[in-house]
């Protein structure tokens, strides 16, 4: 009888243990639910994290145990964005359109309904018309399902394609990074139905619910994502812990012996790859709405590459290291890059940390990649084997 | 028809030896003195046409002088003259006939005639045939420039006129070449017109077009049946050459059809007509369809209150009983079908050096693509390293360009010293990313890429910070401005043939480096079996360092290439990485001609996209994209694959 997996796996229970005492703690401090210490901004931003870690679990799933470095799962993050997008801004948009056609000497039609939502969503790229993509804006369901289907679809189809004509190591991390590129060029056309470079904006706002305040909307998101980011978390935990999880850490250490023991290692590599291209779409979906807005510049393939930073750093091949590396990286990046670190000054130069956090950061990963390979992870790896000796 | 009388006229007067008068000019410019004193576009037509027409020889010396504002009055009597400052500083009048000195004027009994640029203009297009036999070629050239530019029928005599004695034979094509395509335009017996537009077939210059072009125009006629006497282009469908709409609209404006009432204007007039909570009947409340507003505007309309709605049906009657057709405003139809078919011809033509300027765009695309790879291909091939930094050492070579630009003031002089100076910094910077990182991660392919990545961000960051954000401009020496155009469709910019040939160079020399030299041989023997070779004396960790030297040396060298023609930033590089990237692995690793060939095919493929879909560059490079991962499912190992144990895998 094996043991439950919160047993079996320590650090499984003392991390969800952790994310349940934070998410309490920030929810108790929030301005929308208790104390106000914490601002409406500073949940976002946490909340916005929570969803990144949850993406850097999903990427340590396919690159930390299933060696495939992949450069394109902020794509499937955005997608999901786009997705949920669409519902929001269509809903969002038609409250209001209603709300100024309610004045009219005559009720609104269908056509005109649909006609004024065309132009104010599409008029910034020239447009009037809804395209056909738009067909289930107007259903949550729907659009909840193209979450998960879209992004889905798209891995399973371009994994099967890459993965069966054995495109392996860094030509799969090219042939990523170009699908990538590919897509994100797509939706910067104005012509792509999804507003080009404007891309969804507004997304803050709930659809029928603008009377509650952004400082509940905010908890309630971060909410989710703590939720999401847990369920994640154990999905991740248990796939890794089985059978299955020993068979995708072998396939990563060496492919070809895998192989010969007569295991389809291509169906394995698919299944993680469509399956952690949907947890990247889960985490987008519920990223954007807290970000108020998503466009092509997000998926650019730097965003990936920054992803699978954040994992490196954090640790490979150790869930919680992914999370690490993700919150602490995004974290500091945004508190760098936000000019709250305090400027050196050097006598004749000022070093503001606006401008060389990037140096920091890319030179601080090359120091990790060289001296530290297992990352923050490996670290804690040696503290604990240390108290255990 | 007057000027065919002033023609006769001038003629005429030719033939009459010159009558000694006081002076023909004088006389003639005297009769028409109000006009010259105060010209306008509207008056001097007549009066110019009269000048030239006397031909009488002043006339363009005196109308040079008036354009060029040379032209004064004396107040005393208005009689025109030139004038000429004399050595003692008064002033000579000068005959406008004769040339002849007439006596001193003193400044104040004087007035300049300075006409509006449009009298000008219309003066100078007078002018025109004076000049295009003016013995000085250059100002014959000058004419005929102005004439292309703005030609008028009343030319094509002179023109012809002036062809015969032409001596340049330069001048002479371009005479007769306008004289044809002025003969298309205003040519008065269709035999010769048709005879100019056939002259034109096969003819890729723009102008031919343009001559030929207007007598295609049409315009879109509806009749009840078509008279014979129209020369008809071709009868419309309604629907399928013509959408119904606009034949209909049609049929409304030659009020052969009652006009339709639009959607919103029948909704204005529901919500004039509202009257106690409902229109025609029907409540307002229910007027949420269209299907209960045309319900309630038919009531409306029933009562007599506002127009009938025109049905459906009524509208396809109306298009049945009408014949639509695109009618030649060029009546004479041999005229347009000899147009027709010579420029199908000419499109044809055009067609084919399209697609010649095509290839030529697609070998510059390649061999851009080609110089910003080949380094990348030979790190890749020769140490399976992805070097993600490679676009940063194209930036490198575009800013050291750059910074020699600001020491060496002279262009060419500046980029002879830059293309090898960027190669040396390249060179150590790639030297000295193989020491410090590269080495230490030998065999661990995965995180050499995002190791190289952390320093591309950090050199990224570094540019910007040193150089900031804004776009650098490199200049290429004026030799390398300009283009060589080879007809109206294919012109190739001398940038782009130096970067061909530059592409060509670090072929030739890679090729012999490879092949033909001891560390050739070194770095081939390391790429097939590196144990092999240390056991043979070579020294890999050496040819490691020196091959990523020299792959990202030519990175160096390519960032000035491209620097020459796009702007230098900081994200220089980080734009063709991945298009690089795709190039080494659509051509296959660790060989130069499979570097050519991905370039090549990556080139011109993106070009030939480009081309059937010219509005969309981004959509081109998607496709593009899209393409390559196809292409690498038929050959994962690219174009050219290593074959047997170089292969490894």
């Amino acid at each position: 009888m094996r043991k439950p997996l919160l047993l079996r796996e320590p650090s499984v229970m003392i991390f969800i243990s952790l994310l349940a005492a934070f998410t309490l703690i920030v929810t108790v401090l929030s301005e929308g639910f208790g104390l106000g210490l914490v601002s409406t901004s500073m949940i976002k931003i946490l909340g916005k994290t929570l969803c990144l870690c949850l993406i850097a679990i999903a990427m340590d799933l396919v690159w930390g145990y299933c060696g495939i470095l992949s450069l394109g799962h902020f794509a499937f993050f955005g997608l999901g964005g786009y997705m949920i997008g669409m519902w929001l801004m269509y809903e969002r948009t038609k409250d209001i359109v209603l709300g100024s056609l309610a004045g009219g000497a005559l009720p609104a039609t269908p056509q005109e309904i649909e006609d004024a939502i065309g132009t104010q969503i599409f008029g910034v790229v020239g447009g009037s018309e809804i395209p056909a993509i738009w067909y289930f804006a107007d259903s949550l369901a729907a659009q909840l399902a193209l979450v998960v289907l879209v992004p889905g679809l798209l891995a399973l189809v371009f994994g099967w394609l890459a993965f069966r004509s054995r495109v392996t190591g860094v030509y799969l991390s090219i042939l990523t990074q170009a699908m990538t590129l590919a897509l994100s060029l797509y939706l910067f056309q104005n012509d792509s139905g999804l507003r080009g470079n404007n891309g969804l904006s507004g997304l803050q706002n709930l659809p029928g619910l603008t009377d509650v305040p952004q400082s509940i909307v905010s908890v309630w998101f971060f909410l989710a994502s703590a939720l999401a980011l847990g369920a994640g978390y154990l999905i991740a935990a248990y796939v890794v812990s089985g059978k299955f999880g020993n068979v995708i850490r072998a396939i990563r250490d060496d492919e070809a012996r895998i192989r010969f023991m007569g295991y389809p290692v291509e169906a394995y590599k698919l299944v993680v790859f469509t399956l952690t291209a949907v947890i990247a779409a889960i985490a987008g979906a519920l990223y954007y709405p807290q970000a108020g807005i998503v466009n092509p510049a997000e998926i650019a393939p730097i965003a990936s590459i920054y992803l699978a930073v954040w994992v490196a750093i954090g640790g490979r091949g150790r869930l919680y290291g992914a999370v690490i590396g993700a919150a602490l990286v995004s974290l500091l990046s945004s508190w760098f890059t936000g000019g709250q670190a305090p400027s050196i000054p050097l006598g004749i130069y000022t070093i503001d940390w606006v401008d060389w956090w990037q140096v920091l950061l890319g030179l601080g990963f090359v120091l990790v990649t060289l001296y530290a390979p297992n990352g923050i992870g490996g670290l804690v790896d040696r503290l604990v084997r240390k108290d255990a000796s | 028809m007057l000027r065919t009388v002033y023609l006769i006229l001038a003629l005429s007067l030719l033939l009459v030896p010159a009558r000694a008068q006081d002076s023909d000019l004088n006389a003639l410019i005297e009769t028409h003195r109000s006009d010259i004193e105060k010209p306008s576009r509207r008056t001097i037509g007549p009066v110019l046409d009269e000048l030239v027409a006397s031909g009488l020889p002043g006339v363009a010396v005196f109308l040079e002088h008036w354009r060029e504002k040379k032209l004064w009055q004396r107040k005393s009597d208005g009689r025109f003259f030139f004038i000429e400052e004399r050595d003692d500083g008064s002033i000579g009048l000068v005959d406008v006939d004769s040339g002849a000195e007439m006596g001193a004027a003193a400044k104040d009994g004087i007035t300049n005639l300075k006409p509006n640029s449009g009298v000008r203009s219309m003066i100078a297009s007078a002018l025109v045939q004076f000049q295009l036999s003016d013995p000085d070629p250059q100002r014959r050239a000058q004419a005929l420039t102005a004439l292309e530019r703005d030609p008028d029928a009343s030319h094509l005599g002179v023109l012809r006129a002036a062809i015969d004695n032409e001596t340049d034979p330069g001048l002479r094509a371009r005479k007769e070449r306008l004289q044809r395509s002025l003969t298309i335009q205003f040519g008065s017996d269709p035999a010769t017109r048709v005879a100019a537009i056939e002259s034109f077939a096969g003819d890729a210059g723009v102008d031919a077009r343009a001559a030929i072009n207007p007598l295609l125009a049409t315009r879109v006629e509806v009749f009840d049946v078509i008279p014979d006497d129209l020369n008809i282009a071709r009868v419309l469908e309604p629907g399928d050459d013509i959408a119904a709409e606009a034949a209909y609209q049609l049929l409304v404006e030659a009020g052969k059809a009652r006009p339709i009432v639009a959607l919103d204007a029948r909704k204005q007039a529901l919500i004039a007509n509202l009257d106690d909570g409902a229109v025609g009947g029907v409540p307002v409340a229910e007027l949420d369809t269209q299907a209960a507003r045309d319900r309630a505007y038919q009531a409306l309309a029933g009562a007599g209150a506002v127009p009938p709605l025109v049905t459906e049906a009524e509208q396809r009657a109306a298009l049945e009983g009408h014949v639509f057709a695109e009618v030649y405003l060029e009546p004479d139809a041999t005229l347009t079908a000899a147009a027709r078919a010579t420029l199908s011809d000419i499109s044809s033509t055009v067609g084919f050096y399209r697609f010649i300027d095509l290839v030529l765009d697609g070998l510059s695309l390649a061999s851009i693509y080609f110089l910003a790879a080949i380094g990348l291909a030979i790190t890749f091939g020769v140490m399976g390293v992805i070097n993600m930094a490679h676009g940063e050492f194209i930036m490198i070579g575009a800013y050291t360009g750059y910074v020699v630009q600001q020491v060496i003031p002279d262009y060419t002089t500046s980029i002879l010293v830059a293309l090898p100076l960027a190669f040396a910094v390249a060179f150590m910077a790639g030297v000295a990313l193989e020491r410090l990182v590269i080495r230490h991660l030998a065999h661990r392919p995965l995180e050499t890429l995002l190791a190289t990545f952390g320093i591309s961000i950090a050199l990224q960051q570094i540019a910007k910070n040193i150089f900031g954000t804004q776009a650098r401009p490199l200049t290429a020496p004026s030799w390398l401005d300009g283009a060589w155009v080879i007809n109206d469709v294919v012109s190739i910019s001398h940038i782009r043939i130096a970067i061909f040939v530059l592409a060509l160079i670090f072929l030739g020399l890679l090729l012999f480096i490879l092949n033909r030299t001891r560390l050739g041989l070194e770095v081939r023997a390391v790429t097939q079996n590196p144990r092999m070779a240390s056991s043979m004396g070579i020294n890999p960790d050496r040819i490691n360092m020196l091959t990523f030297g020299l792959g990202s040396g030519i990175a160096g060298i390519a960032g000035v290439a491209i620097g020459l023609f796009a702007k230098v930033t900081s994200e220089l590089g980080s734009g063709y990485i991945v298009q690089s990237f795709m190039t080494v692995v659509v051509g296959g690793v660790g060989n130069i001609w499979g570097t050519l060939a991905g370039a090549g095919m990556i080139g011109s493929l993106q070009k030939l996209i480009e081309f059937f879909n010219p509005s969309n560059t981004l959509a081109a490079q998607t496709y593009m994209i899209i393409f390559i991962i196809i292409f690498i499912q038929f050959r994962p190992k690219g174009i050219i694959a290593l074959k047997g144990r170089a292969a490894g895998d």
